[in-house]
Order: C-alpha cells, then structure tokens, then sequence
C-alpha cells in the first residue's frame, strides 16, 4: 500500500509540474511560514527624490511600494522626511529575519 | 474527459488503487483545460505565462493609513503593489483624509479672498490644535464668473488660508485653487452655488 500512495504522489506531482510551476492566480495571500492575509501588512512612508510620499513595506521576503495620494488622486509631499528617507516601522509585519 | 484521457485513467487503474485513477484523472483534466485556456490567449503569451497561474494575477485591497485602496499581489517571492485608482485617476478611499470644510461665505465676503477677523481667529485656532504633519489646501467656486476668474479667486482664497496656518506653525504641502471644475452639489440651486464655495483642508498625518 505503501508504494501504490508513493505512486499517487508522483503521479500528482508529475502532473502538476507538466501544467507549470508557481502559485495559482489566487495571489491575495502571504503562502508559506508567515503566512497571513495581504489585508494586514503595515506600512511606512518611503520619501522619493521629489520629496513625495509613497507607502513601503518590508514584509519579510516581499517587498511593497505604492504611491500615496490625496483625494484628488496627486501626489502627498508632505515633507515628513527628506528624499530617500523613510519614517514608521514598516518591518514589523512579518517575523522571517532580514538584515534589510 | 476525453478519449486520450480516459486511457491514461485505465492505464493507471491497472495498477489496482481507485485513488491513483481518481488523482490521475483530476491531474489530466486540469492541464487539458489549462492547455485549452492558453491556446485561446496566444497573443503575447511568453515563458512568463507558462507557470500554473498561466500569467493571470488575483489581486486583493489593502488599505493604507490615510484609508484609501492599493491593489496587493504576493507571487511567492514577489510582492507587488499599486494605487487603487477609478478610471479618471481618482483614488478609491474608504475615508478621506478631508479634515474640514469651509464655507466660503463664512470667511470671504463675495468677490474678495480677504478673511475677516472672526474668521482668521478660528483658523488659527483649527491650526494651532491639529496634530497633522502638513496640510493640502484647495479652494473652489460656484459657476458663475468665469471659469479663469474662478480658477484665480479660488487659488487666492486657499492661499489666505494657507498663510494663517503658517503663521501658526503648519506645514503647507500644496495650494491649489480648482475653481468651478470641481462642484460638489448641482450650480442650479441657490443651496447648491452655496455648497460650491468652499475652501477644502486636508490633514496629512
């Protein structure tokens, strides 16, 4: 019985790497050891040479960038920091250790 | 399940487990539709639409601390991230970071982008007591006049504004003046004109 299961295994792992490799489309999620909903990362303020805001964070093995904007869709310059720096704690979403 | 399929399938029952069949079955059924799928998508299809999600990225909303939407994308490795914007570019937002509203009529008499006392004193006060790191200012006007004399009376009514918030130690991040091109309410009502005039202050925290 023992080899016939190893035999199911091979058979799906065979066919599941001859239709491709990867994650399904379903990429809402954070897969693996700090799995999570991508609902819940938390962010820090990334200021680029403009001196504009944009949303980072470093969550673990993955990194997020996106721009912040003001409710008529322009950039935020708020001056929080100068250009190429950041403000807020946005490594501390994910446990997996990263020197950067 | 096709011919080619189903003899496969009976290929692997000889082996004796209906588990095999059935695992073996779903493995050949899924790639036959996967592989159908591809072939009616051949423009632009590369090596990169070749993994098991066979190019097609779900996102799902994260949503920031100024309460607007960014689509998010975890590929593995990978993570990806973009503003949620409508197609005029207009962010998505749950709750704005529009902290005050002010009437027009209330600071300015018409025509003129001059505070009167009463006014510059709450000012100073909304702006001596808020907690934001820097303010964005916009002014805007009802429809009447036109639409460049609109654009310059409004810029100078938020530029006033503006002032007495530095005065009192604010940061000012942007002034803008919108003029009539952004109504909030219909010009064809008396009340509607009213809610028009408007200077509009956004707390960036």
């Amino acid at each position: 019985m023992t080899h016939l299961r190893t035999l199911a295994g091979l058979a799906t792992a065979l066919g599941l790497a001859a239709c491709g490799d990867g994650y399904p489309p379903d990429k809402t999620i954070d897969r693996g050891i700090d799995s999570k909903d991508l609902s819940t990362l938390q962010a820090g303020i990334w200021v680029d040479p403009n001196g504009c805001d944009h949303w980072i964070i470093d969550d673990g093995v993955e990194g997020y960038l996106s721009a912040r904007l003001d409710p008529y869709g322009k950039p935020v310059c708020s001056g929080v920091a100068e250009p190429t720096r950041t403000v807020g704690d946005f490594k501390r979403g994910s446990r997996i250790f990263d020197p950067n | 399940m096709v011919k080619g399929d189903r003899a496969v399938a009976r290929a692997f029952s000889e082996t004796g487990t209906g588990l095999i069949k059935v695992v073996a079955a779903a493995v050949i059924a899924l790639c036959a539709g996967m592989v159908s799928d591809a072939a009616a998508q051949a423009f632009g299809q590369t090596r990169s639409q070749e993994g098991r999600d066979q190019g097609q990225y779900i996102p799902t909303i994260w949503v920031d601390p100024d309460g607007c939407e960014h689509w998010v994308m975890d590929d593995g490795a990978e993570g990806y991230m973009t503003p949620h914007v409508n197609r005029k570019g207009i962010p998505i937002c749950r709750r704005g970071n529009l902290c005050g509203v002010m009437n027009s009529d209330q600071f300015f008499a018409t025509d003129s982008f001059r505070i009167h006392t009463a006014g510059q004193q709450r000012l100073a006060e909304f702006f001596a007591n808020s907690t934001a790191q820097s303010f964005i200012i916009t002014g805007h006007t009802d429809s009447r006049a036109s639409d460049a004399y609109n654009l310059r009376l409004s810029w100078n009514r938020a530029s006033a504004v503006a002032k007495i918030a530095q005065a009192n130690g604010a940061r000012i991040a942007d002034i803008r003046g919108y003029g009539e091109r952004l109504p909030v309410a219909a010009n064809s009502s008396a009340a509607g004109m009213a809610k028009n005039r408007r200077v509009e202050i956004i707390c960036i925290q």
